[in-house]
C-alpha cells in the first residue's frame, strides 16, 4: 500500500467530510419524510383505517330464534321443537376425505346417493366449515357411529332443532308445516330475519302466523381471520323467541273426525257458534308434515304433488264443491223472510218438476206427496225448492245467500281460502265467454233451488253458515288461533272473537220453523238421517249429496267411483244451546246420509258426552 | 485550518479498556440488544404466539452476534486485503447462481453447497464495501474519470447479476453500497449531474426489462386499490395495519391485522407494520431514533477513522444500513413499491441478519482498531 503525504491525507479528509454533510442532510429529508408519512396514516387517517380494520375482522352472525310452539284449546301440544342430530364433518381436519365418506356409506351411516352432492358441498365452502352428511341420523346410525367413531376424526354428531308435529296426519292441513325457504319466501318475508336459517312457515298457521312463530334473531359479533373463521366472540344480542299460539283446535274431536275420515277423501269442520272457534279442521287424505319439515327430496314432493288424491289439497278451506240439498235451510229461510213460502201451505211433489218448454222434467230423488216446509227439509224435497226457486227467482236466491256468507271467503285467520260460487245473471256475464253461455235459463234458476248446477261452496263455508243458522243470524269470524304467548312475557292475549250478523232482520219464527225442520231430519221418521243416530239425539242438521256427473245422472252401479255423488251432512247441537256446528263432505260418498252423517255421529257422540261432563262439574 | 476544526468538532477519544480489548463498541452494542428485543417481542406477536419462531429467531441473532463478534478481531488493513478475493469469488458464486442455482417462488437466489443453500448475494453485499473502498482508496482524490469509471463496472455488473435473479431489493442495496463509495470519495458534481441524467435516461430500458410481477409491484405501489385482492393487497393490509395503530398503538399482541392473518409476511418484509398497529406512531418513532443512532454512531465511526479506506467501508456500512431501514419502511407505508427489503435487524431470515451484524462487526473492527494503526 502506498502511503500518502499528510496534506493527500487532509485533502481526502476535507472531500469525505463535505460528503458525509450531505449524505447527513439527505438521511434527515428522508427520516423526515418517513415521519410525515406515518404522521399522515397514524393520526391524519388513523380513523379511517381503524375503520377498515375494524371491517376486516368484525362479524355479525345471526342466532335464529327458537320457533314458537303451537298448543290446542287444551294445551296440548301440536307443533314442537325437537332436537335432531346430524352427522357433520369439517373437511380441513379429515386426511382423506374419500376414504372417510366410503367408509360411512359402508357403515350405512350416509346414503351413497348423497355421495356426489356432499362431494360437491366440499368444494365450494370453506375447508374449515362444517358440511353435513345426514341431517338426521337414526339411532342405530348413532349406535353404529359411536362404536367406530376414533375412525372418522373430523367427522361428528351435531344437535339441532327441527320441527316436528306429534299429531302428523291428524292435524297437518290445519297447522301446515315448515319446510326449505324459497326464493319466493323471500318475497314476503324480510330476508334479513332468516339468515343462517333454512326453514320457513309454508302453509296454514305456520305460514300465516309465521312473523309471531319466527321470533326475532339475535345476533353475534364475532372477530373473524383472513380466511373468515371465527376466533373469538365478541359480544352477543340474544335472540326472542317466538311466539307460542294457543289454538281453537280441539285434538280429541280431530282425532275422532280423522279416525272416521282417514280412508276417505273430504273435510270436516266443526266451529263453535258461541264465538267462531273452530274445534276440527280436517281434510282428508292427510299426509305426514314431519316428512315435510325434515326435508324431502325433489322426487318425494314431486309424488305428494302428482298423487291424483291431492293429500296437500287443504279441502276443509279450499274444497269448493255443490253443496246440494244442505243448501236447502238457507234457502227455505230466504223463502220464509222473503215472503214466498206459508210454512203452513202443503206443495203436492209427485217426483218431478216440468217447466215450460223443457222438455225433460227436474227429477227428485223420490216422490214425497204433498209436503210443507218443515217436511220438505225433514225429507229433502227436491220439488218442493225446485218451485221455491222458481217463484223466488235467482236474484233473490243469491242475494240471501251471500248474506250467510256463501260465495264469500269467510276471511278465516289462514291463507289459502276459497270463495265458492253463487251464480247469479250477472256472474254468469262475468264468467263465460261466448254470448249464448253468458244468458240466464230459467232452469238453472231450479237447479239452483236443490244446490247444484254452478253453485259452489267450501266445507268452512257451510259450517260458518250452519253456525249462524244454529245461532239464529249472529255469528262469529271462524278462527284458528284462540290466544298468543309472548315468550319472552309469558303473557298469553286471548283474541276477541268478531261478531258477524248480516241476518238479524229474520223473524225469530222463522228461524224455529227451519230448526223444527232439521231437527226432524235426525228425529223423525221420514228424516233422512233418521235412524242413523241414536231416538231424541240432540241434533239438528241436514244431508246432501250433490251431484259431479252433471250432464246425465248414470243410474245403478256402474258409476265409476270418482263419477259417484258427495256426500254431504251439515248440523248443530245441541239445537236449544248450540255448541258446535258441522260440514261434512265425503267426496263420492253417494249420500250424505250413509256416508257423511255417521261421521257425525262419532264426533257428537264424543262431544256431547263431554259437554255433559262439563255441564255437571258446573 | 478547516480539517483541525473538523477533528475538533468530531474526534472521538479513542475508544479504550474494555471495549478495545474485547473491539465492541459498547453504545453500538447496547442499540442491537434493545433491537433485538424488539425484534423478539414482535416476531412473537406477529407469528401468533409462536415459541418456536421466537426460539428461532433467538438462534439467528446469537449466530449473528457470534459473526460479529469475530468479524471485528480483524483489523481494517486485512479486510482491505480480502476485499478483492472476496468480490471475485461472489462474483463467480453469483454466476454460478444464474446456471446452477435453485429456484423458489420464481426467484433463482440460492445456491446449495451441500449442507446448506445460501443466498451468494447476500455475501455481495460484504464483499461489495471492501472492493469498492479498497479499490478507490488506493489512487488519489478526487478519483479520475477512468477509476471512476471502472469503479461504477466494479458496482453494477453484480447488481446486474443479482437483478436478473431476480432480487430487486438486494440488487439495489448492493449498487447503493459500492455507489456510495464513490460518491464519498470526492466524485466531481458534473460527473454526479451525468450519472443521475443517465439513471434517468436507463429507466425505461429498465422497465421493459424487469420481471412481470415486479412491473406488477410497482403498478400496485402507484394505485394500490386497483388490485385489492390481488397484487395491492399487501401494501393495503400494511397501511390499514399502520393506520389503524394510530397514536399509541392497540398493544402487544392485539394486532388484528398481523393475529387475523390479514398482513401477509408480516414476521419478514412486513413486520414494520405490524409493530406499527401494536406501538403506534409512539413506537415506531422510537425505533426509528434507535435506528438513527446506530447510523449516527456509524458516521461517527467514519469521521473519526483513520485511514481512507476505514473511512469509506465504515459510511457505507452505515449509510447503506440506513437505506436498508428506509426502504423498508417507505414500502411497508407506500412510498415505495414493495421491493423485498427486510426490517434490518427485526424482521426474521437469517441470511440477511448474519450479513447486516458481519457489516456492523467491521464498523465495530473500525472502532477499535484505531490505536493499533496509531502507533
Amino acid at each position: 500500500m502506498k502511503f500518502k503525504s499528510d496534506a493527500t491525507q487532509e485533502t481526502e479528509k476535507r472531500i469525505f467530510l463535505t460528503r458525509i454533510l450531505f449524505s447527513i442532510s439527505m438521511i434527515s429529508l428522508l427520516v423526515i419524510l418517513i415521519l410525515l408519512r406515518l404522521v399522515q396514516l397514524q393520526i391524519f387517517d388513523s380513523d379511517k383505517y381503524k375503520l377498515r380494520s375494524m371491517n376486516n375482522t368484525i362479524r355479525t352472525q345471526s342466532l335464529p330464534a327458537t320457533r314458537g310452539l303451537i298448543y290446542d284449546r287444551n294445551n296440548q301440544i301440536l307443533a314442537e321443537n325437537q332436537p335432531v342430530f346430524q352427522l357433520e364433518m369439517i373437511p380441513e381436519q379429515i386426511k382423506d376425505i374419500e376414504l372417510t365418506l366410503n367408509g360411512l356409506i359402508q357403515l350405512g351411516i350416509i346414503d351413497g346417493k348423497n355421495l356426489e352432492t356432499i362431494k360437491d358441498n366440499v368444494s365450494k365452502n370453506y375447508q374449515f366449515k362444517a358440511i353435513v352428511l345426514n341431517n338426521r341420523l337414526t339411532e342405530k346410525q348413532m349406535a353404529i357411529f359411536a362404536n367406530s367413531r376414533t375412525r372418522f376424526k373430523g367427522v361428528d354428531i351435531k344437535a339441532r332443532l327441527s320441527r316436528h308435529y306429534p299429531k302428523k296426519e291428524i292435524t297437518a292441513h290445519a297447522l301446515g308445516y315448515v319446510g326449505t325457504i324459497s326464493p319466493i319466501d323471500y318475497k314476503v318475508f324480510d330476508p334479513s330475519l332468516y339468515t343462517g336459517q333454512e326453514q320457513i312457515g309454508k302453509t296454514s298457521i305456520e305460514r300465516d302466523y309465521e312473523p309471531m312463530l319466527h321470533g326475532n334473531p339475535g345476533n353475534e359479533q364475532v372477530l373473524v381471520n383472513v380466511r373468515g373463521r371465527v376466533m373469538e366472540s365478541l359480544g352477543t344480542i340474544p335472540f326472542s323467541p317466538g311466539d307460542d299460539l294457543i289454538l281453537t283446535i280441539d285434538t280429541k274431536l280431530q282425532e275422532i273426525a280423522y279416525e272416521a275420515m282417514k280412508d276417505k277423501k273430504g273435510a270436516v269442520v266443526g266451529i263453535d257458534p258461541s264465538n267462531g272457534e273452530i274445534l276440527i279442521l280436517l281434510s282428508t287424505p292427510s299426509y305426514d308434515p314431519n316428512l315435510l319439515s325434515r326435508g324431502m327430496s325433489i322426487s318425494e314432493y314431486k309424488a305428494f304433488e302428482k298423487n291424483k288424491d291431492k293429500p296437500l289439497f287443504n279441502r276443509a278451506i279450499a274444497g269448493q264443491y255443490p253443496p246440494g240439498s244442505v243448501i236447502k235451510p238457507m234457502l227455505g229461510l230466504a223463502g220464509l223472510h222473503l215472503g214466498f213460502i206459508d210454512p203452513t201451505k202443503y206443495e203436492p211433489c209427485n217426483g218431478a218438476f216440468s217447466l215450460p218448454n223443457y222438455s225433460r222434467p227436474f227429477k227428485d230423488w223420490r216422490t214425497h206427496g204433498p209436503v210443507n216446509l218443515k217436511e220438505a227439509i225433514q225429507a229433502s224435497c227436491d220439488v218442493y225448492f225446485y218451485k221455491t226457486a222458481i217463484k223466488m227467482g235467482i236474484e233473490n236466491m243469491s242475494d240471501f245467500l251471500l248474506k250467510f256468507n256463501l260465495g264469500t271467503t269467510t276471511e278465516i285467520d289462514i291463507g289459502q281460502e276459497k270463495a265458492g260460487v253463487i251464480p247469479n245473471p250477472s256472474w254468469k256475464r262475468n264468467n263465460f265467454k261466448s254470448k249464448e253461455n253468458q244468458s240466464w235459463y230459467r232452469g238453472e234458476t231450479v237447479i239452483a233451488g236443490i244446490g247444484q248446477g254452478y253453485m259452489l261452496t267450501t266445507p268452512l263455508q257451510l259450517a260458518f253458515a250452519t253456525s249462524m243458522i244454529a245461532n239464529k243470524g249472529m255469528s262469529y269470524k271462524p278462527h284458528l288461533v284462540k290466544g298468543i304467548t309472548d315468550s319472552s312475557l309469558k303473557k298469553t292475549e286471548y283474541i276477541d272473537p268478531i261478531i258477524v250478523n248480516h241476518l238479524d232482520d229474520i223473524n225469530l219464527n222463522h228461524w224455529e220453523i227451519i230448526h223444527m225442520g232439521m231437527k226432524a231430519v235426525v228425529n223423525q221418521k221420514g228424516g233422512t238421517a233418521y235412524g242413523m243416530f241414536d231416538n231424541n239425539y240432540p241434533l239438528a242438521g241436514k244431508t246432501g249429496s250433490s251431484q259431479i256427473y252433471s250432464t246425465e245422472k248414470i243410474q245403478g252401479r256402474n258409476v265409476p267411483e270418482e263419477l259417484q255423488d258427495h256426500g254431504l251432512f251439515i248440523g248443530f247441537a245441541p239445537p236449544e244451546n248450540p255448541k258446535i256446528a258441522l260440514a261434512i263432505i265425503v267426496e263420492n260418498g253417494i249420500s250424505g246420509r250413509t256416508a257423511a252423517a255417521p261421521v257425525a255421529k262419532k264426533i257428537l257422540d264424543v262431544f256431547l258426552e263431554d259437554k255433559k261432563d262439563d255441564s255437571k262439574q258446573q | 485550518m478547516i480539517a483541525n476544526n473538523n477533528k475538533d468538532i468530531f474526534s472521538l477519544k479513542p475508544s479504550e479498556g474494555l471495549q478495545q480489548r474485547l473491539h465492541i463498541d459498547f453504545p453500538l452494542f447496547l442499540a442491537f440488544m434493545v433491537i433485538f428485543m424488539i425484534s423478539l417481542t414482535t416476531i412473537y406477536s406477529a407469528s401468533n404466539s409462536s415459541i418456536d419462531a421466537v426460539l428461532n429467531q433467538g438462534i439467528k441473532i446469537m449466530i449473528s452476534i457470534f459473526a460479529m463478534g469475530v468479524v471485528a478481531q480483524f483489523s481494517p488493513l486485512s479486510y482491505a486485503r480480502i476485499g478483492p478475493w472476496l468480490y471475485c469469488v461472489c462474483l463467480v458464486l453469483l454466476i454460478l447462481v444464474l446456471i446452477i442455482g435453485e429456484t423458489r417462488n420464481g426467484a433463482t437466489r440460492w445456491l446449495n453447497i451441500g449442507i446448506t443453500s445460501f443466498q451468494p448475494s447476500e455475501l455481495m453485499k460484504i464483499a461489495m464495501p471492501l472492493m469498492i473502498a479498497g479499490y478507490i482508496s488506493r489512487g488519489a482524490l478526487p478519483p479520475n474519470v477512468s477509476s471512476v469509471a471502472l469503479s461504477i463496472t466494479i458496482v453494477l455488473i453484480p447488481s446486474y447479476l443479482i437483478m436478473e435473479e431476480p432480487d430487486l431489493g438486494t440488487s439495489i442495496l448492493v449498487a447503493f453500497s459500492g455507489l456510495v463509495v464513490i460518491f464519498l470519495s470526492g466524485l466531481k458534481k458534473r460527473y454526479l449531474a451525468l450519472a443521475f441524467t443517465l439513471f434517468l435516461a436507463y429507466l425505461p430500458f429498465m422497465w421493459s426489462n424487469i420481471h412481470p410481477f415486479q412491473k406488477k409491484r410497482v403498478l400496485s405501489f402507484l394505485n394500490p386499490e386497483s388490485d385489492p385482492l390481488g397484487s395491492g393487497y399487501h401494501l393495503i393490509q400494511s397501511k390499514i395495519a399502520i393506520g389503524s395503530g394510530g397514536i399509541f398503538g392497540k398493544g402487544w399482541l392485539n394486532s388484528t391485522q398481523g393475529q387475523l392473518d390479514f398482513l401477509p409476511e408480516r414476521t419478514t418484509d412486513f413486520i414494520f407494520a405490524i409493530l406499527a398497529e401494536e406501538f403506534g406512531f409512539l413506537g415506531v418513532s422510537l425505533l426509528i431514533g434507535i435506528y438513527l443512532f446506530i447510523i449516527g454512531r456509524g458516521i461517527m465511526i467514519a469521521i473519526n477513522a483513520q485511514d481512507l479506506f476505514s473511512r469509506l467501508l465504515a459510511s457505507s456500512i452505515s449509510l447503506t444500513f440506513f437505506v436498508y431501514v428506509f426502504v423498508n419502511i417507505a414500502m411497508t407505508t407506500g412510498l415505495l413499491p414493495v421491493v423485498g427489503v427486510p426490517l434490518p435487524l427485526i424482521s426474521s431470515g437469517g441470511t440477511s441478519m448474519v450479513t447486516i451484524m458481519v457489516g456492523l462487526g467491521m464498523l465495530m473492527s473500525v472502532q477499535t482498531h484505531r490505536r493499533l494503526l496509531e502507533k
